[in-house]
This record gives structure tokens, C-alpha cells and sequence, in this order.
């Protein structure tokens, strides 16, 4: 039969191409990533070469001995870097899921007036960029004296996190149905227990999400602390890539190797909760 | 309009196979009902011949042409889902017209094929609404009018009433019944549903574990099951079933009570059987209909009454099995009063205890 | 005894409307403040100075700022159009995997890990026009023996910027949409199959009808965070060469830090904020509409 052999031979084009399309976007998106942890490990000579060296020669840890090494040696305080950017990015995750969920849970369970008025009105001011916010957050913050300080980065990410993370709790506590804490209640749960024994595990995923959103933004974030970070007080390690670069060298293999210590903890982070992250990112869309 | 044909359709999920080699012949026209409880394998064989599933094995032909290759939209069939799968973003009218306007109809053609299905559903004043600003059983029938506009060559419905409530359901069932005579296409319903089966069908199919267990009339089925299963399955109450064995040309109960072997029966000395017989053919005496030639007679005591009205169902013991019987023209009756009840035993069956077969030849 | 009490909404959104207050509202009358004023940050004295709307009208009638603003809108209608055509093309493909799509998933999401900052040295390094990997690569496949000026050429390096700025960002579009692919409801899709639609039919009419949503809320997060792009911007180029790349933020940066008038900078970033704020507000518009139109609005 003619329509059948049609069929099959479309059906066969289609998967090859569906093969090869996916083949070729997964190396574009890999492809930059992969060179940096590449040239994590390779000589600035080579990086360097003219003509390329395409297929490396060598490969060592020298970037990664100059990096720990001392200062003065081409060594960058990394440790501290790290140390910094992992208790304010954990932190200000913390702070800014508790007060998404208190948030989120006001917006999904109660009639608020001018409900959608607050809510983008919230949500708008993520939408100030950095640049626009550091000027006059550099200014406060120098007045009372919390520039280059944890408590003043926790408390700019926690700003930066809250909006949406109140979005993303909400719409997943909407998907929880009220008959569900009601019926806890019933059954001789306080308001508080219900919440905590039935709504928050049901939510979890939405939490998780927005967790991990929060914490990629902390732990990338550059143009605000970059403004309100001196030394090794609170410098993060966003900041810290700038360490490499002088007036008109750049120390690109050692940038590489702090970069690649950057991105694992986020890709070990993700990772684990990569189960939730897709369950809970359909917030919000199905019901407003 | 068209025929269509399973021959040895098998479903497998992976390793696991759901619907085992199954065949079925349905002719032009043909009203034919899937019934089978849940899990069977009503919906996977409905949506293979829908080619919303793949099929694993066996041939599937509409018409003159095996389908099996063909995705959906090239076999010329409407379906209705259970959850009624209206589009959200359209209204009632573009809903309606839509598998039209795909097909590339003259705008003029689909609005009147449109105008028509609302006309026979009375959808006509909810065509601009949204499918989330309608009840239940309007969505039905957009959901049944969706089917119709395009004059397909087979209707597939997957328990299209099963969200509906009581009265709707029986309204919608007239309804549909309604439409097959006026339409004249074949139609494949599933339901686990057995009076919409019995009411709708030509021929009614009944599944188990992916198996046919029997094809027939709503008659043939209802008054020659081939295995106990179908014969609890179909009808209302159940048929009820009593353990017995063969002796001497009778059967014995467990409590020692001897019931004389209905005639039309085979089965050996010996054989441990189950006694079937429905309601409708248990009845307290003076309460019954007239006596036939075969009659037995046993007392029970009733433990439960359900009245309906123009009759009563009573719930009694006999030989330690529970039993439902009809009373006509009821009187109250108490629990716990003995009564004596005719058993019409033509109209009983006999099953083997071990395969469920029928032993009526 | 007399006790005020305030409605528990209120009580569980103040910690929010506190941190919001303190950390924006506040920074921003101030700056708001400041720029109607001559304040220079290096002469603090200069922010009682006040010139009433002075700082504006020389945005105004600057031709350079206005540069700036087009080139920034411009960006960001091509590189979230293009990011939202591109995550949909990739989510579509990952849905229909069946096998390994976990990793797919989170390879999918690699790109999200990147600090923009990051980005943007790395991306200045492939475009690097002596030793960069793109021009070693075409120059080893004889595609082109000379180096070609990425980044110094003002339309080129719109090109690399923008390529850098969907490299990063489309994951979120696909991550988004991948969701929304899960979250359809199967019956209508199905529906369409029965009613005679072909594949490209049934995303048409369907499945993108229900995807709205969720390209709306990747784009209103991702008008959130637009001001990302800063940061790659300012390392790739800084704005340069000659200004050929100047977006609202990078000028607002030199304006404010290297040049030091922060009033000016403080009016620019006023209509920067405008700017992102009508986009975003845009977007919620659109977000609530399609919800609507599929009968799932509040
Ligand atoms: N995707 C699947 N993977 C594995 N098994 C499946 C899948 N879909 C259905 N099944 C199994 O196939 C069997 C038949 O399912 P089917 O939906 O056809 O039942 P049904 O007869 O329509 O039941 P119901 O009356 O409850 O709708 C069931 O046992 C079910 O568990
Ligand atoms: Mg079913």
C-alpha cells in the first residue's frame, strides 16, 4: 500500500531529524561550557597558540596550584571567595523562601484587595535593574555603614529573590486544593499544623524550584556586588573572576579554573533537585 | 459508513500485554458496546482502532483498508472522550466546526453543518460561550455534536456518560440512541455501564483481562451467559450464585437442601457446580408470576428489604448464601420472616465451579 | 482593651513588603530624588543642588542616550524573540524523548549555572578576533583566512552579544516550556488527532494555545531579569568600541561610577527602570489574557 510505505519512510525522516537536531543543540549548548573546563586545565601558551592547537597536548593543574597558592604568587584568595559567595547565597536562599512562603501562601489562600495591583507591583520591583539600584544602595549603604558586609549582600539577594519566589510558591499553593488543609484541620490540626503536616509537602516541588532559582541568582549575581563588596570581607566569587584580569592582561586559564569552581556546587545543586524543578515550574500556568 | 474488522489485535506495554489476540467483526450500521470492568482493555482497544495507540499485533481494517498505519486523522472516525476533551480557548461554535475548518470546508458549509449539529443537540443558544462556562451535560453534548458534524464513517465513544448524573445520563442515553437511528453509522461505545450496554447496543461485546469472554445480542448474553462471569456481569441485581453438587439428578446445596436439575443441563454425577439463578426468578409465592413447569420450592428467611416501588427486592438466606428475589405487588414485609419462595428452574443456569463455563447446551 | 489587628494577609506579606521597602522603595526615592539634583559623587555637598527637571531634559535631547535606549529595546526584541523560538524548538525536541531525558534535562539547564559575568569572558574569548575559538575554527576549516573583527565591529558585536545573551537564557524559555508540555492535558490534543489535524495542525490549534501561558511567564522572568545582560555586556564590549554597543546600563554605569555624575546617571536609570517596567507589565497583560481566553483565569 502506497499511503502505508509514505507513512513509514515520513515517520523515519522525522526521527533522524529529530535525532540530529537534538544532537546539535545539546553540543551548542555544551560546547562553550565544556571549552572553559578544557582550558581550566591547559598551559596559557596553548590557550594562547597561533595557529590553534586544537587536540591538547598537555593538560595539568597548574592554574588550579597557581590559583590556592599565595598571594602575590598569581594566587587569588578563592577559598574565601567561596566561603563568602556559599554563606550569603545560602543564606539569602533561606531568608527568601520563608518570606516567599509566607508570601505565596497570603496570595494563593486569601482575598486580598487589589490582589493583582500587589502582586505585579511586587514582582516589578525585580525588574529595576542592577545598575539603576546600585547607584543609590551604594550611597544608603556607605551611610549606614553595611557596605562590604554579609549582612548587606543577604539582604540586597534576599530583595532581588523574594518577588519570585512569592510567584512561583504561589501558584504551586494554589494547585494544593483548600479542602486539603480544611480537612486536616477537621481531623484536629491547627492552622499552623495543617500547614506544615499537609500544604507544605504537597508544595515541596514548587519550593524546590523556587529555591534553586534563588540561589542561582545569589550565587551568579555580579553587578550588584560588585558596587557593595571591597575586600575579602564579602567579596564573592563572581566578583573574585575580576582578579584575573589587570588594566590590559587577562589570566584566562586561571579565570577558568575559578569558574569551574563556581559552577559545580550549582550543578551538584541542580542535580538534586532537578526531580522537583520540572513539577514545580508548571506554577502558575494552568490556573492564574 | 463502514465496517470494521479486528483480527487478532494484541496490545502489549512493554513486556506486559493488556489485550490478547482479539477479534471482532462489526457490520455497516452496527450498534456494537464494549462492556468489561475497569481494566480490562475497553479504552486501549477503542483507541486502537481510534490509532491513538499503536498497535502490537493483528490487523485492524475499516472499510476496505487496514488501518493499522495510518495516523488518526487519515480513518474517518469521530470519537467522544470521557472527559468530553473540549478545547479550553475555543467557543461552543469553533469548537464545532473545527475538525470542518481543518479540513479546509467552505466557511458557508461549515456554518451550516454547525447550525444543524446545535439545532439536534439544542446547543443553539450556547454557541459563543467557552466549553468552562458550560454544565456537565451541555459539554456532553458539545463533545457528542463535535462527533457529528462530520459525517464520519464510524463514532467511537469512550463512557461518554459517566461524568453525568443520574438523569441526564438516561436523557443523554435516549439521545444517542436517537441519533444512531438517524445517522445510520456504525458506532463503538464502551462502557462499564451494563443497562447502557443492554438499552444501546445491537451487539453487546463483554471483555475480561483483555480477553473477549462473549459476543451476542443484549438478549443472548442476558439469557445464555457462556461462564458465570458474564452471567454476574450482565443484568440487575447480579444473577446469584450457590455452590452445589451433582447428585442423583438433583443438586445439593451446602445445607443439604436438594434442588431438582433444571432441564436443558449437562452435568456429570459428582460435579461440583454453581447454581445460578436471577432475581427475577427467585418469587415468594403469591407474589410471583404465574408457576411454570419446573418449579422449585425452598423457605427462606428474608434478612433485608429494598423497596422499588412496583416491586420489592429481598435480600434471604439460603444454605448460607445470601440471595436477592423479587416480590411483585409488595407487601411489607418484616425481617426475619420465613418465606416460601418459587424457584423457576427453566430459566436457571448451571456454571462448572472451576472454569465458570456454562453447562446449558 | 483595645488591640489592632491587621487582616493575616497582611501579617505574612509584610516581611516581603518590609525587605522590598528597605532594599528598593527607599534607594529609589532617593535616587529619584537625586536625580533633580547636581549630585556628583565625588562632592557629596552636591546633592542639596537642586536643578529641577535639568538632568532630564539632557537625557532628552541627547543623542547618545537615545542611541542607547534603541539599541537596548532593539536587543531585547531580538534576543527574547529568539530565545523564546529557540526554547520552544528545544523543549519540543526533549519532550519527545523517552530515554536518558532526565540528563537531556539537565544539560538542557547547563547554561543557567553560568555567572553572566562569566558569560561574558568567555563569549568575549570566543569572539576574540586573534585567538578566539570561533576564527580559530573557521580559519582551520578555511572558511575564512582572515581574523574577523567580532567585537569591533559595532554590528558584529550586536551579533556576538546577542548570541552570548541567548546562549544563557534560552535554557529558561525551554525549561518553562518543557513544563508547560507536561502540564497539557492529553484529551484535546488527542481530540485534534481524531478531528483530522496533522501534527503541525495540532500544535498550531492546541498544544501552543495551552503553551501560552507558559511562554508568557518565561517572558515576564526573563523582563525581570533582562538587566542580566549588563553584566555581559559591560565585560564583552563595556559599550564600546566608541559607543557602537552602548545600552542603557552600561551608560548609566559610566555616567555614574567612572564619570561620577550621579544625578545624570540616576534620571537615565529612572527611565531604564520605566523601560523595564512597561516590558514586564507587558508581559503579566499578556500572561493574564491567555489564561483567560483558556478559561483558567482567576
Ligand atoms: N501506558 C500504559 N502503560 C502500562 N499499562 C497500561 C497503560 N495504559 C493502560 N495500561 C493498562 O492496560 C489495561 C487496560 O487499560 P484500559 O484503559 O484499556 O482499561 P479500561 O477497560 O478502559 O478500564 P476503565 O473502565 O477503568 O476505563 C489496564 O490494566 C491498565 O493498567
Ligand atoms: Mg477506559
Amino acid at each position: 500500500m502506497d499511503v502505508r510505505r509514505q507513512h513509514r519512510l515520513r515517520r523515519r525522516l522525522l526521527t533522524a531529524a529529530h535525532f540530529i537536531g537534538l544532537f546539535l543543540a545539546m553540543s551548542i549548548i555544551c560546547l562553550p561550557g565544556l571549552w572553559v573546563v578544557l582550558n581550566s586545565f591547559r598551559p596559557t601558551v596553548e590557550i594562547m597558540a597561533k595557529p590553534p592547537v586544537w587536540i591538547p597536548t598537555e593538560l595539568n593543574l597548574d592554574h588550579y596550584r597557581a590559583m590556592f597558592g599565595g598571594i602575590g604568587e598569581g594566587g587569588v584568595p578563592v577559598l574565601t571567595y567561596f566561603w563568602n559567595s556559599l554563606v550569603i547565597s545560602l543564606t539569602s536562599t533561606v531568608i527568601a523562601l520563608l518570606v516567599g512562603m509566607a508570601g505565596g501562601y497570603a496570595f494563593a489562600r486569601y482575598r486580598i484587595p487589589g490582589k493583582s495591583a500587589i502582586f505585579v507591583g511586587l514582582m516589578v520591583t525585580r525588574a529595576v535593574p542592577g545598575v539603576a539600584l546600585s547607584l543609590p544602595l551604594f550611597i544608603l549603604y556607605g551611610r549606614l555603614g553595611i557596605i562590604d558586609t554579609h549582612f548587606g549582600m543577604i539582604l540586597v539577594y534576599v530583595a532581588l529573590n523574594v518577588p519570585f519566589t512569592i510567584w512561583l510558591i504561589d501558584g504551586f499553593f494554589r494547585q494544593v486544593p483548600k479542602e486539603l488543609a480544611e480537612a486536616a484541620e477537621i481531623d484536629g490540626c491547627t492552622r499552623w499544623q495543617a500547614f506544615w503536616k499537609v500544604e507544605f509537602p504537597v508544595a515541596r516541588a514548587g519550593i524546590a524550584s523556587a529555591g534553586i532559582f534563588a540561589f542561582l541568582t545569589s550565587w551568579n549575581e555580579y553587578a550588584l556586588a560588585s558596587q557593595l563588596t571591597r575586600s575579602l570581607n564579602s567579596k564573592t566569587m563572581p566578583v573574585g573572576l575580576m582578579d584575573f584580569t589587570s588594566q590590559f592582561t587577562l589570566n584566562w586559564g586561571g579565570m577558568c579554573a575559578l569558574a569551574v569552581l563556581m559552577i559545580l556546587p550549582a550543578l551538584v545543586l541542580t542535580f538534586l533537585v532537578q526531580k522537583h524543578l520540572i513539577a514545580g515550574l508548571t506554577f502558575g500556568g494552568v490556573k492564574g | 459508513m463502514a465496517q470494521v474488522v479486528l483480527q487478532d489485535v494484541v496490545k502489549n506495554y512493554g513486556a506486559l500485554p493488556v489485550v490478547h489476540a482479539i477479534n471482532l467483526d462489526i457490520a455497516h450500521g452496527e450498534f456494537v458496546v464494549l462492556v468489561g470492568p475497569s481494566g480490562c482493555g475497553k479504552s486501549t482497544t477503542l483507541r486502537m482502532i481510534a490509532g491513538l495507540e499503536e498497535i502490537s499485533g493483528g490487523r485492524v481494517r475499516i472499510g476496505d483498508r487496514v488501518v493499522n498505519d495510518l495516523p488518526p486523522r487519515d480513518r474517518n472516525i469521530s470519537m467522544v472522550f470521557q472527559n468530553y476533551a473540549l478545547y479550553p480557548h475555543m467557543t461552543v461554535r469553533e469548537n464545532l466546526g473545527f475538525s470542518l475548518y481543518i479540513a479546509k470546508r467552505p466557511k458557508a458549509e461549515i456554518e451550516r453543518a454547525v447550525d444543524q449539529a446545535a439545532e439536534i443537540l439544542s446547543l443553539t443558544p450556547l454557541l459563543d460561550r467557552k466549553p468552562g462556562q458550560l454544565s456537565g451535560g451541555q459539554r456532553q453534548r458539545v463533545a457528542m455534536g463535535r462527533a457529528i458534524v462530520r459525517h464520519p464513517d464510524v463514532f467511537l465513544f469512550d463512557e461518554p456518560l459517566s461524568n453525568l448524573d443520574a438523569k441526564l445520563r438516561t436523557q443523554m442515553r435516549v439521545e444517542i440512541k436517537r441519533l444512531h437511528q438517524k445517522v445510520g453509522t456504525t458506532i463503538i461505545y464502551v462502557t462499564h455501564d451494563q443497562i447502557e450496554a443492554m438499552t444501546l447496543a445491537d451487539r453487546i461485546v463483554i471483555m475480561r483481562d483483555g480477553h473477549i469472554v462473549q459476543i451476542g445480542t443484549p438478549l443472548e448474553v442476558f439469557e445464555r451467559p457462556v461462564n458465570a462471569f458474564v452471567a454476574t456481569f450482565i443484568g440487575s441485581p447480579p444473577m446469584n450464585l450457590l455452590p452445589a453438587t451433582v447428585r442423583s439428578g438433583g443438586l445439593r446445596l451446602a445445607d443439604g437442601t436438594v434442588i431438582p436439575l433444571p432441564p436443558g443441563l449437562t452435568a456429570r454425577e459428582g460435579q461440583a457446580v454453581q447454581f445460578g439463578v436471577r432475581a427475577d426468578n427467585i418469587m415468594p409465592e403469591g407474589h410471583s408470576m404465574p408457576p411454570t413447569a419446573h418449579m422449585a420450592l425452598v423457605e427462606m428467611p428474608v434478612t433485608l428489604t429494598e423497596p422499588l416501588g412496583t416491586e420489592t427486592l429481598l435480600f434471604a438466606t439460603l444454605a448460607g448464601t445470601e440471595v436477592q428475589a423479587k416480590m411483585l405487588n409488595p407487601r411489607p414485609v418484616r425481617t426475619g420472616e420465613v418465606l416460601r419462595f418459587g424457584i423457576a428452574l427453566d430459566k436457571c443456569h448451571l456454571f462448572d465451579a472451576d472454569t465458570g463455563a456454562s453447562l446449558r447446551v | 482593651m483595645y488591640r489592632m489587628r491587621l487582616p493575616p494577609w497582611l501579617v505574612l506579606l509584610m516581611p516581603a513588603f518590609v525587605i522590598l521597602l528597605a532594599v528598593v522603595a527607599i534607594p529609589l526615592v532617593l535616587s529619584l530624588y537625586s536625580s533633580f539634583t547636581a549630585f556628583q559623587l565625588t562632592r557629596p555637598e552636591t546633592i542639596t543642588r537642586w536643578i529641577g527637571t535639568f538632568n532630564y531634559e539632557k537625557a532628552i535631547g541627547d543623542a547618545n542616550f537615545w542611541a542607547a535606549f534603541g539599541r537596548t529595546v532593539l536587543l531585547l526584541t531580538v534576543a527574547l524573540n529568539l530565545e523564546m523560538l529557540l526554547g520552544l524548538g528545544l523543549a519540543l525536541m526533549v519532550a519527545k524523548v523517552t530515554h536518558g531525558q532526565r540528563l537531556l534535562r539537565t544539560i538542557m539547564m547547563f547554561p543557567m549555572m553560568f555567572s553572566p559575568i562569566l558569560v561574558g569572558f568567555q563569549f568575549k574569548f570566543i569572539f576574540n578576533d586573534n585567538v578566539g575559538l570561533l576564527n580559530n575554527a573557521l580559519q582551520s576549516l578555511g572558511l575564512t583566512d582572515v581574523a574577523i573583527p567580532w567585537l569591533v565591529d559595532g554590528n558584529l558585536a550586536f551579533i556576538a552579544i546577542v548570541t552570548a545573551e541567548v546562549w544563557t537564557s534560552t535554557s529558561v524559555f525551554a525549561i518553562l516550556i518543557l513544563a508547560g508540555l507536561f502540564a497539557i492535558p492529553q484529551d484535546p490534543v488527542e481530540a485534534a488527532r481524531v478531528d483530522g489535524c496533522t501534527p503541525w495542525q495540532t500544535f498550531r490549534y492546541v498544544t501552543l494555545p495551552f503553551l501560552m501561558p507558559f511562554i508568557y511567564i518565561a517572558m515576564a522572568i526573563r523582563s525581570l531579569d533582562v538587566a542580566r545582560a549588563y553584566d555581559i555586556v559591560q565585560v564583552m564590549t563595556a559599550g564600546g568600541p566608541a559607543r557602537r554597543t552602548e545600552l542603557l546600563w552600561t551608560l548609566i554605569g559610566r555616567t555614574g561610577y567612572v564619570d561620577a555624575r550621579m544625578g545624570y546617571a540616576n534620571a537615565m536609570g529612572y527611565i531604564a527602570i520605566l523601560l523595564s517596567i512597561a516590558f514586564t507589565v507587558h508581559f503579566f497583560r499578556k500572561l493574564s489574557s491567555a489564561r483567560t481566553s483558556l478559561g483558567m483565569g482567576d
